[in-house]
């Protein structure tokens, strides 16, 4: 999956089932207290025998909502639907997950070698000879080049636009040689030049630019990847067939693979208990144990790459004082908050850098529970119960707001709670505010807001520039909580263009302390990403860099 | 007749041109816009105006709904800002499966009611009848959602006898001919009970009063006098003349057939116009939500107006028109 490489503020992704178990709730739990039937009606036709992995079968994966298009340059797909297209659409590279070590590697996949010109300002890609489209035209530098113009093109404003903002051109060579030039030299060329599927110039480019929003590019689907599209009925099935032209022949092992569009997760989790499902990407938190109770089933648990934090809004009394963010962060039991609403499949964000990543600072000081301390700073800030009303307040006005959250989310909802029940025993009055997902990011966006509860999702590049450098007017910023800091700006700037990441993380070990002490939000969780799969599923290696990772090695226990 | 029918037609296309009016604007001037999507990510705010500029967005609100309107008078409903499809495809698409649903549904929850009634109307007061009178009121009262996860959770999980989702299986995707309608059938079993049992109550207890009410008139005593048994009397009597109500369930019935059950229609993955519309306004994928309520609402006047005119030709009692 290439398409985790931009940050995403999550409002519905935290679970529309949330939404749908609002009323579901109950009665599933209810439902499902007694071990279910399993049987799992794979049909599996093994090729050779002997251990080891064997030709056939499919997995049925479960979806929550169907593709919306098979052309990610049309508009913005949502993260799922770019882990179908990613085994329809080839990439120059392939992320690897690695990301702890170091920034990511890269593996080949379309390109076989790639290089750098002395100067680091070109990189060279040489592409797989032999690679076809499914209507059998050679894949070449020819489509390379191709996508590149539709992912600059203005007029389309494809997503990944800002990711090839330092990339000035891409020269075909020969036609399996492909040369991109960038304007400067800078940590994350390998990434930018390798964001977004390779799509077919020789179809796709028939197609004027004007309406290629409003075209059906199901019509026109011709792919280059271990499987394809083999039948698709739209909001059920879509079922994609080992493509036996692709490189990697013999492999994948598996004949088919069948995504399965159940709106529900609830849904999702108990036709993976009863077997008619073998995946099911998003497992809830409150479902992992009776998922991993399955003897049937294997639960993953890696870290994902979504935080949470409780946003202040840093240009607007009363946190525009650091004492009182700081006040704030200590007063709130963030562990048992984050442990009683993920049910210990969270852990306790610390600063703005992902504890899985590696340049997250492992010496950053940990602001643990101290109401004691909580109240000191708020007495030097000058906040003190006057007459004795149990709410603090200082010069007349009390102490007391809103946390913003958007209605639909109960993750969200159950940390406001719990965060008002913490701050009311210093003497903070914190009233939950449950509003409307679209009026939540329009008052996000437009810094309506005293104290909101919102998440990003990170990419694997270090990009602390759009969050938490200071918002400069006129620019795509997502500083809405208007943090401002000179000297994290200053190292931000820096840290940007460091290409050694030994010394870039130096700067950025010190980026993260400054805002650790300036506490501009309450880091409270980084989440954990939980996949249920069948046990008879070998070979499966599936990580942050996406559920199907290495799909081609997956086949079904003999 | 026949100034009564204009009337009702021309009265029938205003109230469909008021909700498609009305959705517009309660739908545009609700926060936020399908660009929202485009918060999300970070383009630059001239990418933001393209957008807005494709879906016409920039355009003041009356231009908007004039060409929408104009497009509509066409049977143009426009492209889905969600699937960049046009919105009649897309309700083409979802329509069959929904009526097939619905009207199974319907079919059962009849069938269903008119023989519980009539069961029931034989030995009124009975414990047979009080044990219906008491399972027909529970049905009745019990949510569609709640029996529809019952019985997935008992014939699909517990007693794996029927599939829990979906119009077909994997196989049946690439089935053909019989195959494939075999195993539509038996995808539909579930879907089909749940709305069956949740509305075969409200016709049962319909039925069996309006029955009773009949079986005390005197053309029911009279069969009865003339040495018809009592079983005929109901049936071939009573059964027709206390079947009138029903037509207006019926037409109340024909929206149902097109807007489907949204819970049905979510708990059982059934891609119908009930998960059209609702995925569309939570995307606020404006065209495809006006769409599909512009043909919902031509289904509930159109259902209306067939409800009438079946009462009329049903009942030489009424009479339609400027006479009456």
């Amino acid at each position: 999956m290439t398409k985790t490489l931009y940050q995403v503020p999550i409002v519905d992704p935290i679970e529309f089932f949330l939404m749908v178990r609002l009323t579901h709730n109950l009665l599933t739990l209810a439902f499902i207290a007694a071990a279910l039937s399993c049987g799992n009606e794979q049909p599996i036709t093994p090729v050779a025998s002997g251990l080891g992995p064997r030709q056939g079968g499919q997995v049925v994966v479960a979806i929550s909502s169907d593709l919306s298009t098979f052309n990610e340059y049309q508009w913005a797909p949502e993260a799922a639907e770019f882990e179908v297209l990613d085994l329809l659409f080839p990439s120059l590279m392939i992320e690897q997950p690695d990301f702890a070590l170091r920034p990511p590697s890269f593996g080949e996949r379309l390109a076989t070698s790639w290089e750098f010109s002395p100067d680091n300002r070109q990189l060279t890609f040489h592409l797989r000879s032999g690679a076809r489209w499914s209507d059998g035209v050679p894949v070449t530098a020819e489509d390379v080049a191709f996508t590149f113009s539709v992912q600059k093109d203005p007029q389309l404003g494809a997503i990944g636009l800002e990711f090839k903002e330092f990339i000035t051109g891409v020269e075909v060579l020969d036609p399996l040689t492909v040369r991109f030039t960038f304007s400067h030299v800078y940590p994350y060329q390998l990434m930018d030049a390798n964001d977004g599927h390779i799509i077919p110039a020789h179809v796709w480019g028939a197609v004027p630019r004007a309406e290629w929003r409003t075209t059906d590019f199901s019509q026109l689907l011709v792919t280059c990847g271990p499987y394809r599209l083999a039948a698709h009925t739209r909001g059920q099935t879509i079922i994609l067939a080992r493509d036996p032209a692709w490189w990697g022949h013999p492999r994948p092992y598996l004949d088919h693979l069948v995504f399965r569009v159940i709106p529900d997760v609830a849904s999702q989790v108990n036709q993976l208990l009863s077997g008619h499902v073998d995946v099911v990407r998003v497992v809830p938190p409150r479902d992992a144990d009776r998922v991993r109770a399955n003897a049937e089933l294997e639960l993953i648990e890696f870290p994902s790459r979504d935080w949470g934090y409780l946003g202040w809004n840093n240009a607007r009394p009363p946190f525009d004082d650091r004492r009182v963010r700081r006040a704030m962060s200590l007063a709130i039991n963030r562990k048992a908050a984050v442990d009683s609403v993920f049910m210990g499949h969270a852990r306790v964000a610390q600063g703005p850098i992902l504890s899985s990543m590696w340049a997250f600072n492992r010496n950053l000081p940990i602001l643990g529970h101290d109401p004691e301390a909580a109240r000191t700073l708020l007495a030097e800030a000058g906040w003190g119960d006057s007459n004795g009303d149990g709410v603090l307040d200082r010069g007349g006005k009390k102490l007391e707001f809103d946390i913003l959250y958007p209605a639909t989310n109960a993750i969200r909802r159950d940390l406001a709670q719990l965060i008002s029940a913490d701050l009311a025993r210093v003497g903070v009055r914190a009233r939950p505010l449950p509003v409307e997902a679209a009026t939540f990011l329009a008052r996000q966006e437009r810094g309506e807001f005293t104290a909101m509860l919102a998440a990003w999702t990170e990419a694997t590049r270090i990009e602390l520039s759009s969050v938490w450098a200071s918002r400069s007017a006129g620019q795509g910023s997502y500083n809405f909580i208007s943090y401002s800091n000179p000297e994290v700006d200053r190292l931000i700037a820096g840290a940007r263009l460091e290409a050694d990441h030994a010394r870039a993380k130096l700067l950025l070990d010190r980026i993260q302390e400054l805002i650790v002490l300036d506490q501009p939000v309450t880091f409270l969780y980084e989440r954990n990403e939980l996949v249920g799969l069948s046990r008879r599923i070998r070979g499966a290696n599936i990580n942050a860099a996406g559920l199907f990772f290495n799909v081609q090695d997956w086949y079904w226990e003999p | 007749m026949g100034r009564w029918l204009l009337r009702r037609l021309a009265a029938a296309a205003l109230i469909v041109w008021l909700v498609a009016t009305a959705t517009f604007f309660a739908a545009a001037l609700a926060p936020g816009d399908i660009t929202l999507r485009l918060a999300d990510t970070r383009v630059s705010p001239s990418i933001r105006e393209q957008w807005r500029r494709t879906f016409d967005l920039d355009q003041p609100l009356l231009t908007r709904y004039l060409r929408w309107m104009a497009g509509a008078a066409r049977g143009d409903l426009s492209t889905s800002w969600t699937t960049y499809r046009p919105v009649a495809t897309m309700i083409a698409e979802a329509l069959p499966n929904t009526v097939l649903l619905a009207g199974a549904g319907l079919l059962l929850e009849l069938l269903g009611g008119v023989a519980i009634a009539l069961h029931q109307a034989r030995r009124p007061f009975g414990t047979g009848d009080r044990i219906l009178t008491f399972a027909t009121l529970l049905a009745f009262a019990m949510p569609t959602f709640w029996v529809a996860l019952l019985l997935v959770e008992v014939f699909a999980f517990r007693l794996p006898l029927f599939p829990p989702s979906h119009m077909r299986s994997p196989a049946g995707e690439m089935a053909v001919g019989w195959q494939r309608m075999a195993d539509l059938a038996y995808h539909s079993v579930l879907p089909v009970l749940a709305i069956g049992i949740t509305g075969v109550g409200a016709i049962a207890r319909y039925l069996r009063g309006s029955l009773l009410d009949e079986r005390a008139q005197g053309y029911v005593l009279a069969a009865r006098g003339r040495g018809c048994s009592p079983r005929r009397a109901l049936r071939v009597h009573a059964l027709p003349n206390a079947l009138l109500p029903l037509i207006t369930i019926l037409g109340l019935s024909l929206p149902f057939l097109v807007s489907g059950s949204l819970v049905i229609e979510v708990v059982f993955s059934w891609p119908g116009m009930g998960q059209l519309v609702y995925s569309a306004a939570l995307a606020r994928d404006l065209p495809t939500l006006l769409g599909g309520t512009v043909v919902v609402a031509v289904a509930v006047v159109a259902g209306n107006l067939l409800a009438d005119l079946a009462y009329a030709l049903a009942d030489p009692r009424i009479r339609l028109g400027d006479a009456a």
